[in-house]
């Protein structure tokens, strides 16, 4: 007996030795784990500042539930195991959740609009979040916009002008944009979806936080006649620019304070005296909250805003990422690395996650070429991912968490925050039809709960009418409500890891995990993601896909409920809109005359500006840092014509 | 959002090959096919060019994102009978009724013009353009009723009345279409004819004659199927209108046809930035009967070109095998164009062209083995022309990237190029380049995206992931013993 004892002893030591360090802490702390998440309060801190909350909520029946469930799991491998692969939200490798618990006092819903004119989506933007302490914002452009060219008369050009999104051409449209909300507030947070020309709609954000402090400057030092006469100087013999809602003219909306306005046409450069000037600006920078898409890969993919040639288009990313850098610009997202419209081209979930996270490898890669350290950039890139029907959606994120985790940590060595994946979701557009739209708000409350169980960061919900139109107030307001229901009554979302420990759930993710690795594989065999796009690769799979999914939906095999099956006894017909929502020939007219303005006003200092930047961009500098300065007094088409200069057009493919 | 409606429906109803028309008696319909101005929804486009190749039309595709002026240039200059345009964006009104207005105002309102844009235009506007001159937009009822396939060959049986086509002709007058430098509305139609095997003499007559130079040379490119060809005309193109302020430029281009069909994808413009430009003319063939990688209305194309007062005629062919060699008949100087992958250095020996051609580029010269192909092309074309004693820069060969902007080699291909011109045939007029060379010279800083020893990262990433998994599993295999092995010893203990 003694004997055998003594055996088991020394093997077990032998062992020991096998189990790395590390885990054996891991393995100690799991009492303390249970002990931690058993209380009723749970304290934490968020940049130096402590936090309680609650981690039970109370049942109508008198349930105590808690918000974070652990496993009753006894056999160390099991425990390690699932503390390696799954753990606690807001531990590596991050499966459940990159936070502890999710943020109290703000929903993960954005408030989107986008058409006519910068007054017309101001005032929606201001219904849209009345009310509301968070304004989470998120804006859509017009075609023209997209496309990088100003308003015109020509009329393939005008008849896009604001439709679709709103038209934003100059500095002066990007001000009326977000006026009257506080740009540089940590409540403010903008998000905007553009992807060609980003970099220089980006620099229009920019600066318009910078002239919103400087316009704050001007008032608390009672430097208005400044401003007043620099306009008067600038504008002679023009008219000076002003916030003129066309369908309500002299009305400045309800929940705008005009914060922003005062500096229209000039900007706070040409007021404030420079090393103020600098301090405002170095200080609006590091306040900006939000996100610009700018993901120049899945343009080429999938989507077909591209502009610039994709080399040179890549180059002005890093140069964001790099002035990000220089100038601490720690809460806004230089990218938003997306496969939502890799998704909507047809690609299924595992295609869309893997073409999406291989695209974020690789602004890693080529950040870290330039010089730049991971943990410098890391935490400024974001992702952004459709949920549709599909089983493989309900573990997207924890699969993209997973990966994204432990390549950061074991391969780029880069800390915590590097190491945390955020993800906004939109539900997929493409499973909407336009047969039975009623339908279609069931199939967005099931995409929905997937990604709140899946705890993503950020949510849209489509409205049911979109499969046919621009959706309306009340429709929009359905796919809202969606959400709230879905967050505040729905039971079970009060557990923030209700999903885990599913055997079905764990399994999946394991296989969508090998599957996502394959794919890397094949890129890598063609020479990695720009070598796979030269061999059209991305493309053609995505197409095939989308054939595939065509095809089983057209033989009846994948039933689309009042589609393909379950049809009403009328057949249940293609519904088509009655009218669609269109800009005005007002708004379209005082677009172009703006432009046109502001070019003229600009002439000199534009021609200027221009020159400059192309003598940066042939020089290799730093594009963005100049196309802060140029955003001043040129125009966005003129900035555009200018950089396919000197970095030349993007070439189609077959 | 509403384009994925259609397009749905569009490829729920595309099952693979359709019958066809009877393709010797099939008029050649050739249709340009493009997706409109700011708008990247190519899906739909993509699906109806193929199904109109496959019915036996030669289809010019443009892709997405194309002016109503680069759509009409580009039906006018390819002498189209019809243009298809797709359009979800919004701005379908004016887009349509400015294509149909260019069209007539060019004296082309025989160019027929087809439309769609799924949900996004309303029946009742559908109803307008139509009334308006538009041949027909399709909705998304259509596609219910008539089918895919019945759309396109409504399209087709449309486009086979060429009654306005032929009498165009007949209404030319002095006046040019877009402010081109030509008449490309007659050059374009002549080489119609020519490819008809008919007479175009009687039709030249019409262009006006301006100040012919004595001598127009003729580039011809040819090279492997995706080695780049279109790209390096395009670059080849663009620098031209810079260094030549005043000169014109045609383009042909070769395509080759499908034997099944009688159709032809031509797609060489879609690759195209600078060809879009009132100097420059540019023509896709296909090869049609011929088996061949020039057409053979090549040299009718070349002579109709230069009756008309092109300064420089480049001739791109369909791509070639090892031994085709036959863009020397029709050209005064020969490039070749080829790709570090072409095998084994002896395959090198197998390639007529490195016998022929006046310059010989290696595209793509970002990808491995770039060097060794330069050493060997180099090393070949030694051996081909006897020039043991040359030093590699004296010989033609050169290394570059034509899809980088402003590519250092691609500069020095389009100086090289000049100076063989200029050695060959003495035009006077080349020292015109000097001003625009010298600003070449300015030393290039080409960048890599991803550096030639992280191409594999991909690969190390999935290794890593793996590697933790296994790592995971065995030392949780691990762990488990020890917690086998401690309640052993926890039983023994309290024995």
């Amino acid at each position: 007996m003694i004997m055998l004892y003594t055996e088991l002893e020394e093997k077990y030591t032998s062992l020991q030795n096998k189990l790395d360090p590390e885990l054996q802490k891991l393995l100690g702390e799991w009492k303390q784990l249970q002990e931690k998440y058993g209380k009723e309060v749970f304290e934490y801190t968020v940049r130096g500042k402590v936090i309680r909350q609650d981690m039970a909520t109370t049942s109508l029946s008198g349930t105590s539930i808690k918000k974070v469930m652990l496993p009753k799991y006894n056999d160390w491998g099991d425990i390690l195991r699932w503390q390696l692969q799954e753990n606690v939200p807001g531990s590596f490798p991050y499966t459940a959740g990159v936070f502890e618990l999710k943020r109290q006092g703000e929903d993960p819903t954005r408030m989107f609009a986008g058409e006519g004119g910068p007054e017309r989506t101001n005032k929606r933007f201001h219904y849209v979040s009345a009310g509301q302490q968070a304004k989470r914002l998120s804006t859509a452009f017009d075609s023209v916009t997209l496309y990088g060219q100003d308003p015109a008369y020509r009329p393939d050009i005008y008849g896009k002008i604001g439709n679709a999104g709103v038209s934003i051409a100059t500095l002066d449209d990007a001000k009326k944009l977000y006026s009257g909300f506080d740009l540089c507030d940590p409540h403010t947070s903008v998000s905007m979806t553009i992807n060609g020309p980003a970099p220089i709609i980006l620099a229009f954000y920019m600066n318009a936080a910078i002239d919103q402090l400087c316009e704050k400057w001007i008032k608390e030092h009672k430097q208005e006649h400044k401003a007043a006469s620099r306009k008067k100087e600038k504008f002679s013999g023009n008219e000076i620019p002003f916030y003129n809602d066309t369908t309500s003219p002299d009305i400045i909306p309800t929940g705008n304070d005009q914060l922003g306005l005062a500096l229209l046409g000039i900007s706070g450069e040409e007021v404030v005296p420079p090393g103020i000037y600098e301090q405002l600006k170095a200080s609006a920078l590091q306040q900006v909250r939000g996100t610009v898409q700018a993901d120049i890969l899945k343009e080429d993919q999938a989507q077909n805003t591209c502009i610039f040639s994709t080399e040179f288009a890549l180059k002005l990313m890093g140069d964001v990422q790099e002035y990000f850098i220089r100038n601490s610009v720690k809460n806004f997202y230089s990218v938003s690395i997306s496969g939502y419209h890799i998704a909507e081209a047809g690609a299924n979930p595992i295609t869309q996650l893997a073409f999406t996270l291989a695209n974020g490898f690789t602004y890693v890669e080529y950040y870290l070429s330039r010089g730049m350290h991971i943990d410098d950039f890391a935490p400024n890139l974001s992702f952004f991912f459709s949920n549709g029907m599909d089983p493989e959606y309900s573990v997207i994120g924890r699969v993209a968490r997973r990966i994204w985790a432990k390549v950061m940590k074991h391969k780029y060595n880069g800390n915590e925050r590097s190491q945390k994946l955020k993800y906004h979701i939109q539900t997929s557009g493409r499973s909407l039809h336009a047969q039975e739209i009623d339908f279609n708000d069931i199939r967005t409350t099931l995409q929905a709960l997937y990604a709140i169980y899946d705890n993503c960061n950020s949510l849209h919900t489509n409205a049911y009418d979109e499969a046919i139109t621009t959706p309306t107030e009340e429709s929009v307001r359905r796919a809202m409500a969606i959400q709230l229901i879905i967050n505040r009554e729905l039971g079970t979302t009060q557990t923030e890891n209700f999903m885990q420990g599913s055997f079905a759930l764990e399994e999946l993710t394991d296989l969508v995990e090998e599957a996502v690795l394959k794919e890397f594989d094949r890129i890598s065999d063609r020479g990695g993601v720009l070598g796979a796009m030269e061999r059209m690769y991305q493309r053609n799979k995505i197409q095939e896909e989308s054939l595939h999914y065509e095809h089983l939906k057209h033989t009846g095999e994948l039933p689309v409920i009042g589609v393909n099956t379950f049809l009403s006894s009328k057949g249940s017909p293609l519904i088509t809109p009655g009218q669609v929502i269109r800009s005005t020939e007002a708004e379209k007219k005082q677009q172009i005359k703006n432009v046109l303005q502001f070019q003229k006003v600009n002439e000199t200092k534009g021609k200027e500006s221009l020159k400059t930047l192309k003598e940066v961009a042939s020089q290799g500098g730093n594009i963005f840092a100049e196309l802060m300065n140029t955003v001043k007094y040129c125009s966005l088409g003129q900035i555009t014509h200018t950089l396919y200069e000197a970095g030349g057009q993007y070439r189609r493919n077959m | 959002m509403q384009s994925f409606a259609v397009l749905t429906h569009i490829s729920a109803n595309f099952k693979g090959e359709l019958p066809f028309m009877n393709k010797q008696n099939a008029p050649r319909i050739r249709i340009v096919t493009a997706a409109s101005l700011f708008d990247g929804h190519d899906a739909a486009i993509n699906i109806m060019r193929r199904l109109l190749q496959q019915k036996g039309a030669e289809v010019i595709h443009l892709g997405h994102n194309r002016s109503v002026h680069e759509i009409v240039e580009c039906a006018i200059e390819e002498d189209a009978h019809a243009v298809a345009v797709t359009s979800y964006q919004g701005g379908h009104m004016e887009f349509f009724r400015y294509m149909k207005d260019l069209l007539q105002e060019s004296g082309c309102g025989h160019i027929k013009i087809f439309g769609g844009g799924g949900g996004t235009i309303l029946p009742h506007e559908a109803e307008t353009l139509h009334q308006y001159g538009i041949n027909r937009i399709y909705s998304p009822d259509d596609g219910r009723k008539m089918g895919l396939e019945g759309m396109i060959q409504d399209v087709i049986t449309q486009c086979t009345d060429t009654r306005n086509y032929d009498e165009a002709i007949n209404k030319w007058g002095d006046a040019l279409p877009l402010n081109e430098l030509k008449d490309i509305r007659v050059v374009a139609r002549a080489i119609s004819l020519a490819e008809n095997g008919d007479i175009y003499d009687t039709l030249l007559q019409k262009l006006q004659r301006g100040r012919q130079e004595a001598i127009i040379p003729v580039v011809g490119i040819t090279g492997t199927g995706g080695a780049g060809k279109s790209s390096v005309t395009d670059e080849l193109v663009r620098r031209y209108l810079q260094a030549f302020p005043a000169k014109t430029i045609a383009v042909i281009s070769v395509d080759p046809s499908k034997r099944k069909t009688g159709g032809a994808l031509l797609g060489d413009r879609i690759r195209m930035n600078a060809v879009s430009n009132s100097r420059v003319y540019m023509r896709s063939l296909a090869t049609r009967e011929d088996n061949t990688s020039v057409s053979k209305s090549a040299k009718a194309a070349i002579d109709i070109c230069k009756k008309a007062g092109y300064d420089c005629i480049i001739l791109e062919t369909a791509g070639t095998g090892q031994s085709d060699v036959s863009i020397t008949e029709y050209s005064d100087i020969c490039m070749y164009v080829m790709t570090p992958e072409y095998g084994a250095a002896s395959q090198l020996e197998k390639i007529n062209m490195l016998d022929y051609a006046d310059i010989i580029a290696i595209n793509k010269a970002d990808k491995p083995g770039a060097d060794d192909a330069l050493n060997d092309v180099r090393k070949q074309y030694k051996r081909n022309h006897q020039l043991f004693s040359a030093t590699p820069e004296q010989l033609p060969v050169i290394s570059m990237c034509a899809n980088k902007f402003n590519d250092a080699g691609v500069n020095s291909l389009f100086q090289l190029l000049l100076e063989t011109i200029k050695n060959r045939l003495q035009l006077p007029w080349l020292h015109e380049a000097e001003t625009f060379n010298n600003m070449l010279q300015q030393p290039q800083k080409n960048e890599t995206i991803i550096p030639a020893d992280r191409v594999r990262y991909l690969s190390e990433i999935s290794k890593c992931v793996r590697d933790y998994n296994s790592w995971v599993t065995e030392q949780s295999k691990t762990a488990s013993q020890l917690y086998q092995l401690n309640g052993a010893i926890e039983i023994l203990k309290n024995k």
